[in-house]
């Protein structure tokens, strides 16, 4: 039997699926290169010619968007930034290092992976006012930095690493932290761009706490700022415009996605094993 | 001056004990071999002297110096992995030189320990490359390498042959011994293989069940085994170790086998306290002969052809299996019954306690 | 090792402080603050129970837990049958298969306001696709986003659109770790497909099968942002879910104890379905 061939059923299923799949991102694309005053007179339109990238050039020429966009930048990569650094510390030492309390102290850790985010969210809230933080950059990305399965995935890592290394470089005179900068740290890197991309992804893509911690527009990550466009789409620039606003604000997570598919399915795939 | 010395050293993991009282001293540029089964405590020794594991108590001292409470990196000495352990992002040249920059020594230095290390080694067209591009046995010279352009007072070898095929195992082995003589350091080698064992050290170090079993030159430990653990161990096929009963007649002792044949010994009678014996006795000195020809008759359980030698395999009526040697072209098949002739002047008596009793030296 | 035994706590301190600060320390404050008449500015008077017996009588909450049952019971076990489907016929090598997985799975590195933007002029009878569909057969359009009855379907399609990659993958990584001599084994043994599936394919997927259930199921009890912003929950809470309950108490209403109540009640679920589904995990004696 030659298990590279699909069933016709199958196939023709799931080729209809795919379409399922695609017919709304198309419908978007097409509702983005129509103009918004055809579109008042009937959505239909969208399906025939003619068609413009003049809601794309209405975006270029100055828009809240490219704000968001910053913002979702800086926040996105400073909590990727920041996940990694504490998971590879903390991975390390959970693997490699003796100290007081380390096994209660990862039990403690492991916790966190069952608290979801409706359970905190609301006290951080308000520890974040205190603070001050909020519509701020550290207000974004500090709760992002909390997760334990960054630690818990790093500390796997670590403990795969052959311990010999480690004792080669200890008579090679090297301190701890050199052992784990200089060593253990570059055998990381699969590990680092798996960890990476879902913290990336995750970051980007965060809905809720973005939404009640930035409150005014210029501190808006991107998908809070199209939540607020979408709300109120009659008083913007017409519907064009905001699909045109949906297409641009999703390329560059498109992008990261296709340069980094294979980490991703790798992951998907550690994680059933 | 003593190079290594090894004074009460002991460890326990837990209430497991691992090493009992270990105390070793080595010449200068002596080459010493830790031989012995696994779970013995060898490679836990090879690692307490490297500071990789800490002593519970006693000291490591190398050229008077105590290192026991240094870190490992500051010992002077060097290791070589058993299963290499080069830092795979590294390139070769990276691997040797790690160490020396973390010992802040001048780059100009570093360049000439490595270009020295790798020809010397043969790897000078390597130097770029990653461990991940080499072969096992270019791995394993990087491994050396790297010991190497450390200047240890002491090399420390875990197994270093072990990962290698039998005709790289024999280069390397030519390899080290060709080392040892350029450099002036001493050598720790652990191994479970008694040819590496004997082929390579001065002196081989019998370890078991967490003690040193016997400590000699190669020739000693196989001549005049400490035990009947190291006579068992030391030595391919293992020795005939067989139940006998003295038969005291004499300044030698007499002893009879379980079959009745008896068999005179080189061996003093005086320092037995009595008790059971174990007549020890190396195949090469169990000749087969023509049935009734020899000592005693046995009848042959499995032969062996090594080519210029046979090992047979066979059994006493008593039920006592015993090994001899027969030349080349042997015609003893599995089945024959054939004599043994027994070389009583090379036997060893092993007492109760397991303690050896060898042929008086000259006799 | 020789290192100062203290060291490692100096690697670890840097997450630890922020986890217990900004993680741990605000559950804990929930589950204290759930326990008193507490506003979003600082107020509090205890009250002991209250907040919990007033929730289990307020018919705007159970309400919001109706629909969230709703919404786990159409989500789930459509997701987890479409998903496992999907990957048996996509766990091929070719060309075609590797594409279609990624079309699959696009729409999972999309963000929630994304799909619901696009959803939106999907559903919405006034300017969607399936209006225009609706009306090139001649139909009336449905008003998926504004009828009490479609609005809890309209969340489950959008949802199930939306999250079909990553349990297709987990599905796919499980199959790939099937070792092939046991297809060859059935496939000797004349078994058909529907046989070879259910006797092979299936039980050795179990693990997998438990992981994406227990994923799903706490995930979509947490469903959010695709309820507030396709259809803010209503009409008249017609499909409110629980955390947009939470959300619209706290942050509408200013009832942070009452919100926090409720979160905490949310928060004994989603334990109770995972730790449930561990259960059902645990190895068992027949599995072999």
């Amino acid at each position: 039997m030659n298990r590279d061939r699909m069933p016709p059923l199958a196939l023709v299923l799931t080729l209809v699926g795919a379409a399922a799949m695609v017919a709304p991102l198309v419908w978007t694309v097409l509702l983005s290169l129509k103009s918004n005053a055809e579109l008042l007179q009937d959505t239909g339109a969208a399906f025939r010619g003619p068609y413009t990238l003049e809601n794309y050039g209405a975006i270029l020429k100055g828009d809240m968007v490219f704000r968001w966009l910053l913002n979702s930048l800086i926040v996105s990569l400073g909590t990727t930034a920041g996940v990694l650094a504490l998971s590879s510390l903390a991975g390390f030492a959970f693997a490699r290092l003796d100290f007081p309390f380390r096994r209660t102290l990862f039990v403690f850790v492991l916790l966190g992976l069952a608290i979801p985010e409706q359970a905190v969210i609301l006290p951080q809230h308000r520890l974040f006012a205190w603070l001050g933080l909020h519509n701020s950059y550290p207000g974004l990305i500090l709760p992002g930095l909390v997760g334990s399965f960054g630690v818990f995935f790093m500390t796997q890592y670590f403990r795969g690493l052959p311990r010999d290394l480690d004792e080669a470089a200890a008579l090679d005179g090297a301190s701890t932290f050199q052992i784990f900068a200089r060593v253990l740290l570059p055998l990381t890197v699969p590990a680092q761009a798996t960890l990476g991309v879902f913290t990336f992804l995750g970051s980007w893509n965060a809905y809720w706490w973005p939404l009640i911690s930035a409150t005014t527009s210029d501190r808006f990550t991107l998908t809070v700022g199209l939540a607020s466009a979408q709300a109120n789409y009659a008083q913007t620039n017409g519907l064009g415009y905001l699909m045109a606003q949906a297409v641009f604000a999703s390329l560059p997570i498109l992008i990261v996605y296709v340069l980094f598919q294979r980490q991703i399915v790798n992951a998907i795939g550690g994680a059933v094993k | 001056m003593n190079s290594l010395e090894l004074i009460n050293v002991r460890k326990a993991y837990g209430k497991t004990p691992v090493l009992d009282d270990i105390s070793l001293a080595l010449e200068p540029r002596e080459f010493v071999a830790f031989l012995g089964p696994s779970g013995s405590g060898k490679s836990t020794l090879l690692r307490i002297i490297a500071g990789l594991e800490t002593a519970d108590a006693g000291e490591v001292r190398l050229d008077g110096r105590r290192i026991d409470q240094l870190p490992p990196g500051d010992r002077g000495v060097a290791m070589v992995f058993q299963h290499y352990a080069l830092y795979p992002h590294m390139t070769v040249r990276g691997n040797m030189a790690f160490g020396l920059k973390n010992a802040h020594v001048p780059p100009a230095e570093i360049a000439a320990r490595v270009a020295e290390a790798a020809r010397i080694l043969e790897i000078e067209a390597h130097l770029d490359k990653r461990p991940g591009q080499l072969s096992g046995g270019q791995r394993q010279r990087v491994a050396i390498g790297r010991a190497i352009v450390k200047h240890p007072r002491l090399f420390l070898l875990d197994e270093p042959l072990s990962n290698l095929d039998a005709a790289l195992r024999m280069r390397t082995r030519l390899e080290l011994a060709d080392l040892r003589q350029r450099v002036d350091a001493a050598f720790v080698m652990v191994t479970h293989d008694q040819a590496e064992a004997m082929t390579l050290a001065d002196r081989i170090v019998v370890m078991n069940d967490r003690r040193i079993q016997q400590v000699g030159a190669p020739m000693e430990i196989y001549l005049r085994p400490a035990n009947s653990f190291v006579a068992r161990f030391v030595g391919s096929p293992a020795m005939n170790l067989l139940p006998v009963e003295p038969v005291a007649n004499g300044a030698l002792v007499r002893v009879r086998l379980g079959d009745g044949a008896e068999v005179e010994t080189r061996v003093a009678l005086n320092g037995f306290g009595g008790g059971t014996l174990e007549l020890g006795l190396r195949p090469e000195n169990v000749e087969v002969t023509a049935p009734g020809g020899g000592t005693t008759d046995a009848k042959v359980e499995l032969v062996e052809r090594l080519g210029e030698r046979t090992l047979v395999y066979a059994k006493l009526r008593s039920g006592d299996e015993i090994t001899g040697e027969d030349e080349g072209n042997s015609r003893v098949r599995v089945g024959d019954v054939v004599g043994l002739r027994i070389k009583g002047e090379r036997a060893h008596l092993f007492d109760a306690q397991g303690v050896g009793h060898h042929a008086e030296a000259g006799a | 090792m020789r290192t100062a035994r203290w060291q490692g706590l100096a690697y670890v301190a840097p997450f630890l402080i922020l986890y217990a600060a900004l993680l741990i320390f605000p559950l804990l404050m929930g589950m204290g603050l759930s326990f008193y008449r507490a506003d979003l500015f600082g107020a509090k008077v205890w009250t002991g129970l209250g907040n919990y017996g007033r929730l289990l009588s307020d018919p705007v909450f159970l309400h919001a837990l109706r629909n969230t049952f709703k919404l786990v019971l159409l989500i789930v076990p459509t997701l987890t049958a479409l998903t496992l489907a999907l990957a048996v016929a996509l766990n091929r090598r070719t060309r075609g298969a590797a594409v279609l997985r990624g079309v699959f799975f696009s729409s999972s590195v999309l963000s929630v306001t994304i799909v619901t933007l696009i959803w939106r002029f999907v559903l919405t009878p006034d300017a969607g696709l399936f209006a225009e569909v609706a009306q090139a057969l001649g139909r009336e359009p449905l008003p998926w986003l504004s009828h009490p009855d479609l609005t809890i379907p309209a969340l489950a399609l959008t949802t199930i659109w939306w999250s079909i990659g990553l349990p297709m993958m987990l599905f796919l990584a499980g199959l790939q770790q099937i070792p092939s001599d046991m297809y060859e084994a059935a496939a000797l043994d004349r078994s058909s497909r529907w046989t070879t599936f259910r006797r092979i394919t299936l039980p050795q997927l179990r693990r997998t099968l438990l992981l994406v259930v227990m994923l799903q199921t706490a995930a979509q009890l947490q469903l959010f942002g695709q309820a507030q912003l396709l259809t803010a929950g209503g009409p008249s809470g017609a499909s409110r879910p629980v955390v947009l309950f939470i959300f619209e108490v706290a942050f509408v209403r200013w009832e942070l104890g009452y919100a926090l109540a409720a979160a905490e009640i949310l928060f004994t679920l989603v334990l109770l379905a995972t730790l449930a589904q561990y259960w059902a995990a645990r190895p068992r004696e027949d599995a072999r």
